[in-house]
């Protein structure tokens, strides 16, 4: 894009009045978009269910962990959020047949998401409206909408592609996508969220395939099926990477060769980040290191709120999550890469 | 033109029309054998707007869920009442081209008395679409699948008139008012 034409965009923006609804449901600053959202919005396509015809759940029931041990195995996949001392835990057997939970954890309204097409598993801030599940993709990835505006945001990015709030993001909060094994044990007092959805659905068959172990749709080797804007065959398609983006950039991170360096440092548009492995959860913690030294691996210990270290509280945490590599490199081509690899 | 007994014919029907149920309700996962063994009824909601609330195209919300065993089956009425069309116009395909064929006289063309169980069979596995393109794997092919559920009607369709070129070609009737 010319300097000119960005000049002009932005003077337009700065111009335009910010459209009502920006009061309810909470944005971000400023939200990685690597094209304008008219690519994604033509590369858009139907994935078969019409809008809602992949119900969210809006009152969402929850059991005990306990009760919860009779219908979960150690191994399923959760997706887990602690939020001001509450924990809650989503199977994913559920959520792979609504994609959203519109619920409100330590009195926050939160949108919980799933996209099964992509392994993705994210959270945003709501206010007091609600997200759905449009019925369309992009890049495989789910297209919510918000009730409020009804403008259109892919999950991953996390940025509407249409409507009143196009170009704008959500505010987001961290899930983890785990086992239920290394959530119950992390979080013991944690809630799991019911089969009593409001919904009849089969919660026994996942239609895509299974996670335990990886098979039919989840298998690494196996092909997306709906179209990407970018393609990369440095890992199989549906390998789990671990990825984060700033305005200025995406990294993917490699999450065996984390889980071996246990800690790493990476400079990214211009910019120091501290990437922690948390072995309990099998996940990633993301911070601006800034120029602070890092702590010692070995003293940092894991506890509710992810890594504990005097050095790390007054890091500023960045948003990461787990995605399937093809999912990832399609939304952004330009990110980084750390696996100990030349890029 | 008289035809000879069509006893034989109407117990096809009536064993494609079972069958093709039995498929159409496998495969939009209406019917499904699970793991868990155990006996429930579940009663989700009962208003007309749920009753009528599409999950997609041709696919409806279901309003009870019934597990015997191993088999579990989600109740939708307009679920059954699509899977009664499609599977009623199949039976009647078979039945008339059985009829037909038995018929010497009117040996014209099997690949025209047959020609409605294709798209019948098309129609059984379109409204897994998603399924379908997951098990196939083909990239690609998916970007369609928002049109397959279009083909149910299209096999209705495709069925019904097959239907009425075997009445016209002297296809007895498979219901009788006497």
């Amino acid at each position: 894009m010319s300097p000119w034409r960005i000049l002009g965009t932005a003077l337009v923006a700065a111009c335009m009045p910010l459209p009502a609804v920006s009061g309810v449901l909470p944005l971000s600053a400023d939200p990685l978009i690597p094209a304008p959202p008219s690519v994604y919005r033509d590369a858009s396509l139907s994935g078969g269910p019409g809008k809602d015809g992949i119900p969210s759940i809006d009152n969402p029931i929850f059991t005990s962990a306990s009760a919860a041990d009779g219908q979960l195995n150690p191994g399923d996949r959760v997706i887990g959020i602690y939020r001001n001392g509450e924990a809650r835990a989503y199977p994913q057997a559920v959520l792979v047949w609504h994609e959203i939970v519109n619920d409100t954890v330590g009195g926050d309204n939160v949108a919980v998401t799933y996209c099964p097409l992509t392994g993705t598993a994210l959270g945003f801030l709501r206010g007091d409206t609600e997200l759905g599940v449009s019925g369309r993709l992009v890049n495989s990835n789910l297209i919510m909408y918000d009730r409020e505006s009804d403008s259109l945001w892919p999950q991953v990015l996390g940025a509407a592609i249409d409507g009143p709030l196009e170009g704008r993001g959500l505010a987001e909060i961290r899930v983890v996508w785990t086992t239920w094994e290394n959530w119950r044990q992390r979080y013991p007092e944690t809630r799991v969220l019911s089969e009593d959805t409001g919904f009849l659905r089969n919660y026994e068959r996942d239609p895509y395939g299974s996670y335990t172990p990886a098979g039919g749709y989840y298998a690494e080797d196996a092909s997306p099926v709906f179209p990407v804007l970018n393609e990369s065959d440095r890992y199989p398609p549906k390998r789990e990477i671990f990825g984060f983006r700033t305005s200025a950039g995406a990294v993917a991170v490699d999450r065996e060769h984390l889980a071996d360096e246990e800690m790493l440092l990476h400079e990214h548009g211009g910019e120091r980040f501290l990437i922690v492995h948390d072995p309990g959860l099998d996940t990633a913690w993301v911070f601006r290191a800034g120029d602070k030294e890092p702590p010692e691996y070995a003293e940092i210990t894991f506890g509710a709120e992810g890594p504990e270290h005097p050095a790390l509280a007054a890091l500023e945490p960045v948003n990461g999550f787990e995605a399937m590599w093809f999912a990832w490199i399609a939304f952004y081509p330009e990110s980084a890469v750390i696996d100990g690899l030349d890029q | 033109m008289a035809l000879t007994s069509d006893a034989l014919p109407r117990r096809m029907a009536l064993l494609a029309g079972i069958t093709y149920t039995c498929f159409y309700l496998f495969a939009i996962g209406d019917v499904d054998l699970v793991a868990s063994s155990q006996w429930r009824a579940q009663l989700g909601q009962f208003d007309f707007g749920h009753l009528l609330r599409a999950r997609s195209p041709f696919l409806f919300e279901a309003v009870a869920l019934l597990q015997a065993g191993n088999v579990l089956m989600l109740v939708s009425p307009m679920n059954l009442l699509i899977t009664a069309i499609l599977a009623g116009l199949l039976g009647a395909n078979v039945h008339g081209a059985l009829a037909l064929h038995q018929n010497a006289a009117c040996r014209t063309g099997n690949g025209r008395v047959f020609g409605g169980a294709l798209p019948a069979l098309l129609a059984g596995s379109a409204c897994c679409a998603p399924g379908i393109v997951l098990l196939l794997g083909i990239p690609g092919l998916a970007a369609f699948s928002g049109f397959f559920a279009y083909l149910i009607p299209l096999s209705a369709t495709i069925l019904g008139l097959n239907r009425w070129w075997q009445r016209r070609q002297g296809a007895p009737a498979l219901i009788r008012f006497r």
